[in-house]
């Protein structure tokens, strides 16, 4: 019976924990090199082994707001047929704002007790 | 400034420029023919439109950039908007000749003090944004 419910608490604590994670995702995306809107969703949902999808439309929004918040710029390159494509990447805030991040919120997991802890 | 008055708003100052050019129509209209009926359907459908206005352009706005605050900034071009209108109105001589000035002087004056009150709360909703974008919304 307790381990029916196993797999339910697992995805709904997944969803919980995925939350928020989309924009270190771009981040990490965009520290890799300059890229497409379609070279971030190829990037983040192989990168992710496919546990974080992400809409074209939802990426858009976010860059545009990245953008209006001087931490994402792009530059036009051409595509290979149609129009330019935006190549966006991290501005030197952005750079900062993602090392800052890493620093305070996810190298904690690689320090030698937690390590342990999740080896165990 | 120029981050504030978007495309999204522009489209929707004009098309409620044309629903307040329609409204008057009809509201002028029916006044000088006695059509109480037709008073109280050209504002309902007046509300209503504008409503449907709001909804369409202030979703398109906030999936496209949710700055802050959308609603104020919609409102206060409604207020323009439909008050520069009423007035042009009365000034060409457009009004029924039942129809007093001092309705729309009346109506703005109201109005201006349920702005007043929303540019409050739109100020204190600007503290917790960072470059007009909602802190709590920022980051997904």
């Amino acid at each position: 019976m307790t381990k029916d419910i196993l797999p339910e608490l697992l995805s709904s604590w997944e969803e919980t924990y995925k939350k928020g994670q989309l924009t270190l995702w771009i981040f990490l995306a965009l520290k890799d090199g300059q890229k497409y809107v379609d070279e971030i969703k190829d990037f983040i949902e192989s990168k992710s082994k496919n546990t974080i999808n992400c809409e074209e439309q939802s990426l858009y929004r976010n860059l545009r707001k990245y953008e209006h918040i001087d931490v994402v710029t792009f530059e036009s390159k051409k595509g290979n047929k149609g129009p330019d494509r935006k190549y966006y990447y991290l501005t030197k805030m952005g750079n900062e704002l993602l090392e800052k991040f890493i620093e305070r919120n996810i190298k904690l997991f690689f320090s030698t007790e937690i390590n342990n802890l999740l080896k165990k | 400034m120029k981050s504030l008055i978007t495309p999204n708003l522009i489209k929707f100052t004009l098309v409620t420029i044309i629903l307040t050019i329609l409204f008057r129509v009809g509201l002028s209209t029916s006044i000088t023919n006695g059509m109480m009926i037709a008073v109280i359907l050209s504002a309902i459908i007046y509300a209503i439109s504008m409503w449907i206005n709001g909804s369409y352009f202030g979703r398109k706005e906030y999936e496209n950039l949710p700055i802050y605050d959308i609603g104020f900034r919609f409102h206060l071009s409604t207020f323009i908007a439909h008050n520069v209108i009423s007035l042009l109105w009365f000034v060409f001589g457009f009004e029924s000749k039942y129809e007093n000035i001092n309705v729309i002087y009346i109506t703005a004056l109201i109005w201006t003090v349920f702005l007043i009150i929303h540019f409050v709360y739109y100020l204190s909703v600007r503290k917790s944004s960072i470059k007009n974008l909602d802190k709590e919304d920022l980051f997904e």
